[in-house]
């Protein structure tokens, strides 16, 4: 199941370095967003770190054909869980996300996106892709996705149901499916969004009226995105610095620790902070893709480039939302959120990223 | 783990897919970055003026209100102390429970849906005011303060008037309609017209406050400034002495102005009322006093007009000479009456008054002879003289609801009536009545005119604006004949106003002329038979008052303007009054 320990000297350690600068920067910005203090944000999410930091390195050190073997379980334990939040899942905030599970209030929905991709990968992998991939053997793997979407977006939690729609749809054109279905699906969707506009419940349906025009109720639900603006565009080239956001630590920023977290950070860090921080994202997820080019299995190829990409699509998601060129959806800021379950799928992925780096297929045949 | 023999092909299209996706993430993260050099770079300084007007707050402390002094600095309005409940919502939750606790230990009529509809509205920080406070009320407060955690009792200022008398002229405060502003202004009067030069400047306290409106902390202070006290030209001595001197059954109005400056020196009207009321939110006094049928809140000094009688003759006088209508010499026979066009015009005397010449004319106020001129007087030169000699014009100094009056012209009937002018007309108005109007401060100010010569000074109450002359300058001659002929209505006997010389022969000696306004007009059957000297008159028809005199005579320093309502004849009630007044307004040396 798990790897000689030497094997720990392959990891990627400067992905291992770029990812605690980043845990490392969410740090500073938790601790600021508590107007200078660890209390409460700070110092719950670094324990919570620190106690997954020994799951992390399992999880680098596991067996390659173990995920590949037990990719089909992974996804059948998360369907079960889904289902388990629906029924007995408790709720917050209108929506019923979370079970608890030994004392710990997890958000399946997280673990979802990865079970997915491992799934998804192991089948285009089995298919043993000549050529281009056609409609038909794609059927599987849309169907899942969507099945998993509906799960989620019924509880109802829209921002992570898209992430995994959206996993499930770059999974199959990476792997390789014929151009013209993507374009079409494309636009059947643009021609019958309108019927989908429907099926949106009427807070969502608010959530995207108002972001189109944030001033139609600018205390209301116009108001997160109105503040977060303000908080970004006053911290200007430079920012305000350190500790001095005024509309984190006057409160007009709402959700600041965990949608809204980027507003904290470019209001202190200014315009330079936000493209820095953009360029580490960008490093972070470029790193693992470039590996991608020396591998030829498919499964390690998509494992590789679809879960590095999942993060930085989140990065991006989050921060449009934040600026208001995305409707607020609720997706997390990967490590810089406040959050147990976010964290904890961030790490096993960058830990699964950093597994199969390390991955050497000439001298490691999979036997 | 079965190991696929992928081929070459399907390696390149996932790397060339991989390439595209890539490619769609860095131009997705350049749009970011272009949206974030947008809000961060072009529009920065948008953005910070929104941070820095969500966290700054102004909030403005009310300045001190000016003063308001007589001419001898005693005080007229000023400030005083005053205590509120006022509830603040941030320091108990149960801040409403509270208020009725308030209510039911102190009896306070509070109107709870108002209330807690006002505090929806209100920022938890600030305090909404329930109710003024007052000593028994704060000291059973005091000793249950423990009851209460969010109700506290806060000092402010309020007006504060120490002489009723001065009402009708400071006029009072009031709260401002405009919701940015604090505190309440002046809405009567002087209060309203002076609001700028005694309302000082509000101070400001910026503070830093978070998204709830609580205050973090105060950043800097600007200090209130006080508003400017106003001197004003009354004097408090006389001005309480004539309101004792006003009959409290009448109507009735006493302005006493200085001939060399047009300062009014004191200015009355009856029935008054109590500014502070107000001040103190006696609703059901305000309430009375809005709905009094004497109208106290209208000052009859400037806003009551009157026909001015007799004591309009003097200008059909003047017009006369200035137009060599009349030598002052020639007699004219009263018989009592004066015929025009079929028509009598009777002279206040039956009998008639036999020969008449100017000056007898003005002190024993012959109608005839004046109808007799009249009848040669076109009704424009009167008009005109009016308008020089201070009548039909307001005076622009501070007070509300004055008046113009009219003085009545060719023009004024065609426009208004839209009528010609007849003679008979020019006759009645010669003798002050008809369309006649002034208010008892123009009838002051005529005479002022006449006593300077026909460049008088303009009315004014504050005592630090400089004094303006106006009008045309009288032929010397023609103004001492007039004045010889005022200082023997109450210096020579049968004068109208001689019996003044003789009951009060201690007093300052003193000119003028009486007049008695008619309210209705005497039917030609009733003059007949004197019906309308034995009827009982209603008294709401009974002729009104008048009296204008100046003291010393052959020195005047002051004037006295007296109208009482319905009061009868001039010599018999208004002229007393103006004798006592003038004499005190002497003897005082005010």
């Amino acid at each position: 199941m798990f790897r000689e320990f030497k094997s720990i000297y392959n990891l990627n350690w400067i992905y291992i370095f770029i990812l605690f600068i980043i845990f490392w920067i969410g740090e500073i910005n938790l601790y600021s967003a508590a107007g200078g203090s660890l209390d409460p944000w700070a110092s719950n999410q670094l324990i919570r770190f620190l106690f997954f930091l020994p799951l992390f390195f399992l999880v680098t050190m596991l067996e390659p054909k173990f995920i590949y073997n037990f990719a089909e379980i992974f996804l059948i334990l998360v369907l079960i869980g889904l289902i388990t939040t629906l029924i007995f899942g408790y709720t917050g905030m209108g929506a019923t996300r979370w079970i608890r599970i030994a004392g710990f209030n997890l958000q399946i929905s997280e673990f979802t996106k990865i079970a997915l991709v491992i799934f998804m990968a192991k089948y285009f992998h089995k298919l043993n892709a000549e050529k281009t991939i056609g409609l038909f053997k794609s059927i599987l793997p849309l169907v899942v996705s969507i099945i998993f979407f509906i799960l989620v977006a019924i509880q109802p939690d829209l921002g992570t149901a898209v992430i995994i729609l959206v996993l499930g749809l770059v999974v199959i054109f990476y792997a390789g499916i014929k151009l013209i279905y993507p374009l079409l699906s494309l636009g059947i969707i643009l021609s019958i969004s309108p019927i989908l506009w429907t099926f949106l419940k009427p807070y969502q349906q608010n959530r995207i009226q108002i972001f189109l025009n944030p001033d139609l109720d600018p205390l209301g639900k116009g108001y997160h995105i109105i503040q977060s603006k303000i908080a970004i565009g006053s911290g200007g080239l430079q920012g305000n610095g350190f500790l001095e956001g005024s509309q984190s630590s006057l409160d007009f920023l709402p959700e600041k620790e965990t949608d809204f977290v980027f507003a904290i950070f470019s209001e202190q860090f200014g315009f330079t902070g936000s493209i820095m921080l953009i360029s580490l994202f960008f490093i972070m997820f470029l790193i693992p893709v470039l590996k991608t080019y020396k591998l030829t299995q498919v499964f390690n190829k998509i494992i590789l480039f679809v879960l590095s990409f999942k993060i930085f699509f989140e990065f991006l998601i989050n921060i449009s939302m934040t600026i208001g060129i995305l409707p607020v959806v609720g997706v997390a800021l990967p490590f810089m959120s406040y959050g147990g379950s976010s964290l904890l799928s961030n790490l096993i992925i960058c830990a699964l990223l950093l597994n199969f780096m390390s991955i050497n297929e000439k001298k490691r045949m999979f036997s | 783990m079965e190991k696929n023999k992928t081929s070459e092909d399907s390696i390149k299209i996932l790397n060339r897919r991989s390439f595209i996706i890539i490619t769609v993430g860095a131009i997705l993260s350049f749009i970011v970055s272009l949206r974030l050099f947008s809000l961060q770079v072009i529009n920065f300084n948008f953005y910070k003026k929104k941070s820095v007007e969500n966290k700054l707050s102004v909030k403005l402390t009310p300045p001190l209100r000016g003063e308001i002094y007589d001419s001898k600095k005693n005080l007229l309005a000023g400030s005083s102390s005053l205590y509120e409940f006022v509830v603040f919502k941030n320091l108990s939750k149960d801040h409403f429970t509270e208020i009725r606790k308030l209510d039911s230990l102190i009896k306070l009529n509070l109107n709870f849906s108002e209330i807690s509809k006002q505090l929806k509205k209100y920022n938890k920080y600030s305090g909404y005011s329930l109710s003024r406070a007052s000593w028994e009320q704060i000291v059973e407060f005091e000793k249950n303060k423990f009851l209460f955690n969010s109700i506290k009792i806060i000092e402010s200022k309020k007006r504060y008037y120490p002489h009723q008398n001065f009402s009708q002229i400071i006029g009072y405060m009031g709260q401002s309609t405009q919701s940015s502003e604090l505190y309440s202004k002046g809405v009567f009067h002087l209060e309203k017209s002076y609001e700028k030069h005694l309302r000082g400047t509000p101070g400001k306290i910026f503070s830093e406050v978070n998204a709830k409106g609580k205050t973090i902390r105060e950043i800097s202070i600007e200090k209130s400034i006080k508003g400017n006290d106003l001197d004003l030209t009354l004097d408090l001595t006389l001005q309480n002495y004539a309101q004792s001197q006003l009959p409290t059954d009448k109507k009735g109005s006493i302005v006493v102005i200085s001939v060399s400056d047009g300062s009014i020196l004191s200015m009355n009207s009856n029935p008054t009322f109590d500014a502070q009321i107000f001040e103190d939110r006696e609703n059901t006094k305000i309430k009375d006093l809005l709905n009094d049928d004497q109208k106290p809140l209208f000052n009859r000094a400037f806003s009551g007009f009157y026909p001015p009688g007799s004591v309009f003759k003097p200008i059909s006088a003047l017009v006369g000479l200035q137009r060599n209508l009349i030598d002052p010499q020639k007699e004219v026979f009263c018989k009592g009456h004066s015929s025009l066009a079929d028509r009598n015009y009777y002279c206040w005397k039956k009998e008639g008054h036999g020969k008449v010449n100017l000056k007898k004319a003005i002190k024993e106020s012959c109608d005839v002879y004046f109808y007799e001129l009249a009848k040669k007087t076109n009704i424009d030169d009167i008009a005109s003289l009016s308008s020089n000699l201070g009548l039909n014009k307001e005076y622009d100094i501070g007070l509300s609801n004055m008046g113009k009056g009219l003085v009545p012209s060719k023009k004024w009937k065609k426009a208004f009536l839209d009528e010609s002018w007849y003679q008979g007309e020019t006759l009645i108005t010669c003798i002050g009545q008809g369309y006649n109007q002034t208010s008892p401060l123009q009838l002051a100010t005529l005479y002022s005119a006449i006593l300077n010569g026909g460049k008088y000074p303009i009315p004014k109450l504050d005592k630090n604006t400089n004094t303006r002359f106006t009008g045309k300058l009288l032929n010397n001659e023609h103004q001492k004949i007039i004045i010889n002929s005022l200082n023997a209505v109450v210096q020579e006997p049968r004068g109208t106003a001689y019996k003044l010389s003789i009951s009060n022969p201690g007093y300052v000696k003193i000119g003028g002329k009486t007049g008695t306004s008619q309210v209705i007009r005497i039917k030609e059957s009733e003059r007949k038979d004197d019906q309308y000297k034995s009827k009982e008159i209603d008294e709401r028809f009974q002729d009104h008052s008048v009296f204008v005199g100046y003291a010393p005579y052959h020195n005047p320093k002051y004037i006295a303007s007296v109208i009482i309502e319905n009061g009868g004849s001039g010599s018999a009630v208004a002229a007393p009054i103006a004798h006592k007044v003038l004499d005190f307004a002497y003897k005082n040396n005010v």
